[in-house]
């Protein structure tokens, strides 16, 4: 039983760090709408931009927030010269150039960094036992922090003016827009959100594992996953998607083994579509 | 009629165009060979790949300034792997089909040589590799033998795990192995080798790359109760593993590759987890004319010792035993005729020697057997060399080598 609930733990984890990934896809899916490709790399810039922020200022938590701050800083910057110029083309066009982005990232990245691993220099701690449960003290830690962040993106979106006209061009441009709402604070709002949204997993994923420059783009597609399962376009979808992925995989494994548990997700993902091809959370789209 | 300037550029350029397709096409003279060097510069081979390259390009140089081989000289066209089994082919096409190369040398890692090698077997050249997959030897991968393998093979990578093992006295060895042919041929060659032996492995798990947390894997292993984990990995699943093991404070101890064993290791995670660490590697033909030859270049090249990089000795002696074989094979012999003199070259008759110049000189009077940096380089009837292999115990976070065990 004890077995049981550690699967179950450390599906959490995983799970939450594929959720913020799916957040972020999903955030730019139901204002920009498109499916953003860069995602993960921009996961992979935030983690070595905090691997540098620590080097520089010595702590992890100042580097992790220079490493947010890089990552939402790429993600608007990308809008800027990207996005914003293919705006009103089909999301083709933005997909596409995504996909182009995320290479180039990658590049710049295994350029200035070289392609050798690196990692975070945290204590490595023996666990606390909780009921027989192994927990490893920094697991909760980043469970803390993916959970506010959580909480901080669902304030903005629901608490404050700017998130109130993100949701609402969510829900019809055009009536925001005849509404008197400008779309370029929202843009702005929404592509520095996601990116250190991104850029929180990315950090996360990083000191649990190792940084590579593939890190964050190995991650995509479970956060693509993620985002799809949840509802594509709907926050907490998003969240509770990359939950399912996670806890599914880790729990299947004593039924099928370690090689088949990623399937184990995506017929999960398959099964949820087949009775709600919206998505749990998702709502159907009309004809606009 | 008037051109305007883009109309004239335009012009220009496809005429350019049609002026440069004969050469890429027919340029085949016949006082050249053209190989290809298809190595890991980018991606988790990044650490050896350059090296790789540079000793093809060091040991191509010495042989045509020492006159070429069979009458003609080597010409080397340079790709990378990115380690990427996708990105391999797409560079392995482009040698073939663009470049017309006439043998691709030094491909690492298993995934990419298992890729790669059926377009070679099409091209009908040889492909020599330094990755380790049992699958290389055997059809239908080598089923035209065109597969000529530097390195040891995974399954002896095994029965080396095995004997350390059983030099170390363990009585309980679990295995963990990273879901390739790479992998899975390290701990079944060791499974293997520990069965026939009389041994049990007490778990064994096959995980998956690129996870979160490994920590559901290590738990199975580690609910065995083994004394020690025999792993086929890599450097950075090794990382995660090793770092979620010694947080779970269980002390038994681990034989792991020296390709994920490395300094890079130690550095990552401290010399406290990768303290009693053993790292086993396959190992050069230290102290041979050969090696020395190959150091001395590495050095030059590279500004390291020739140690830190047993694949690019590999990649060395691929270039000396072609070109040695095309000198055997004799002025204008096909890449076929040239392949067949291979195991003749390095195999174990005839007068030993060390470098190109030597052998050259001495096949004008009898067979030659080279013997090589990477190891003596006796071929077996499936292209596979045996080399020897050592075992180095991680203290205060540096690997020291303790014995070497031949198989």
């Amino acid at each position: 039983m004890t077995g049981f609930a550690e699967l179950l733990f450390s599906g959490l984890m995983s799970g939450l760090i594929i959720g913020l990934a799916g957040l972020a896809v999903t955030l730019v899916f139901g204002i920009a709408r498109f499916s953003n490709a860069a995602t993960g790399d921009t996961m992979t810039l935030g983690a070595y931009g905090a691997l540098v922020g620590s080097a520089f200022t010595g702590s992890v938590i100042l580097g992790s927030l220079i490493g947010l701050a890089a990552g939402a800083l790429a993600s608007v910057v990308s809008y800027l010269l990207v996005f914003r110029p293919l705006q009103g083309r089909s999301p083709i066009s933005s997909l596409l150039a995504s996909i182009g982005l995320a290479f180039f990232i990658r590049a710049i990245i295994g350029l200035v960094f070289g392609h050798d691993q690196n990692v975070f220099q945290l204590d490595i701690v023996r666990p606390i036992k909780f009921a027989g449960i192994r927990i490893q003290p920094n697991d909760l830690k980043f469970a803390a922090v993916a959970i506010s962040t959580l909480a901080v993106v669902f304030i903005i979106l629901h608490l404050t003016p700017i998130g109130r006209r993100m949701r609402a061009v969510a829900d019809n441009p055009l009536l925001a827009k005849v509404s008197g709402i400008s779309p370029r604070p929202v843009m702005l709002a929404l592509w520095s959100i996601a990116g250190a949204v991104s850029a929180i997993a990315g950090i996360i994923l990083g000191m649990k594992t190792v940084v590579s420059p593939e890190s964050g783009w190995e991650m995509l597609l479970p956060a693509f996953a993620a985002a799809v399962l949840g509802g594509i376009g709907h926050p907490i979808g998003a969240i509770v998607g990359g939950l399912l992925i996670g806890v599914a995989q880790e729990l299947a494994t004593p039924f099928v083994g370690f090689t088949y548990k990623i399937a184990v997700s995506f017929i999960v993902l398959l099964l949820v579509l087949l009775i709600r091809p919206k998505g749990l959370f998702g709502r159907s789209e009309g004809v606009r | 009629m008037k051109f305007n300037r883009r109309q004239t550029l335009a012009g220009l350029t496809a005429l350019l165009g049609t002026a440069a397709m004969p050469r890429l096409s027919f340029a085949q003279d016949a006082g050249v060979l053209r190989i290809g060097a298809l190595n890991p510069i980018t991606g988790a081979g990044a650490p050896y790949g350059s090296g790789m390259q540079k000793m093809i390009l060091q040991a191509a140089k010495l042989v045509n300034d020492a006159g070429g081989a069979g009458g003609r000289t080597l010409e080397v066209f340079a790709e990378d792997t990115q380690t990427q089994p996708q990105a391999a082919v797409l560079a392995a096409k482009k040698l073939i089909e663009v470049n017309k190369v006439n043998a691709i040398l030094g491909t690492w890692s298993s995934g990419i040589s298992l890729a790669v090698m059926p377009l070679t077997n099409e091209a009908g050249i040889p492909l020599f590799n330094t990755s380790g997959a049992p699958a290389l030897s055997v059809a239908p991968a080598n089923e035209k033998h065109l597969g000529y393998r530097f390195q040891a093979t995974n399954d002896r990578f095994g029965r080396a795990f095995a004997k350390i093992a059983e030099k170390e006295g363990f009585k309980r060895p679990a295995t963990m192995a990273f879901n390739n042919a790479s992998g899975i041929g390290n701990t079944e060659g060791f499974r293997k080798a520990w069965e026939a032996n009389g041994g049990e492995v007490v778990a064994s798990v096959v995980y998956e790359p690129s996870q979160p947390s490994y920590r559901a894997e290590l738990q199975k292993v580690l609910d065995a109760k083994p004394d020690v984990i025999i792993m086929g990995s890599y450097l950075a699943d090794t990382t995660v593993i090793l770092r979620e093991w010694y947080q779970t404070g269980e002390e038994n101890k681990w034989i792991i590759p020296a390709w994920a064993a490395n300094p890079k290791l130690a550095e990552a995670l401290g010399p406290d987890v990768v303290e009693g660490i053993i790292a086993v590697d396959s190992i050069s033909n230290e102290g041979s004319p050969a090696f020395a030859a190959y150091d001395a270049a590495y050095q030059e090249a590279l500004g390291q010792p020739g140690l830190s990089n047993v694949y690019a000795a590999m990649t060395w002696d691929m270039v000396i035993v072609l070109a040695l074989a095309m000198e055997a094979a004799g002025p204008g012999a096909d890449i076929a005729a040239i392949t067949a003199k291979l195991h003749e070259v390095a195999g174990p008759d005839g007068t030993k020697v060390s470098t190109f110049a030597e052998g050259k000189e001495a096949l004008k009077s009898g067979p030659i057997n080279y013997e090589g940096a990477s190891s003596v380089l006796d071929f077996d009837e499936f292209g596979d060399v045996t080399p020897d292999f050592s075992a180095s115990v991680f203290t205060g976070g540096e690997a020291k080598r303790n014995y070497i065990v031949k198989i």
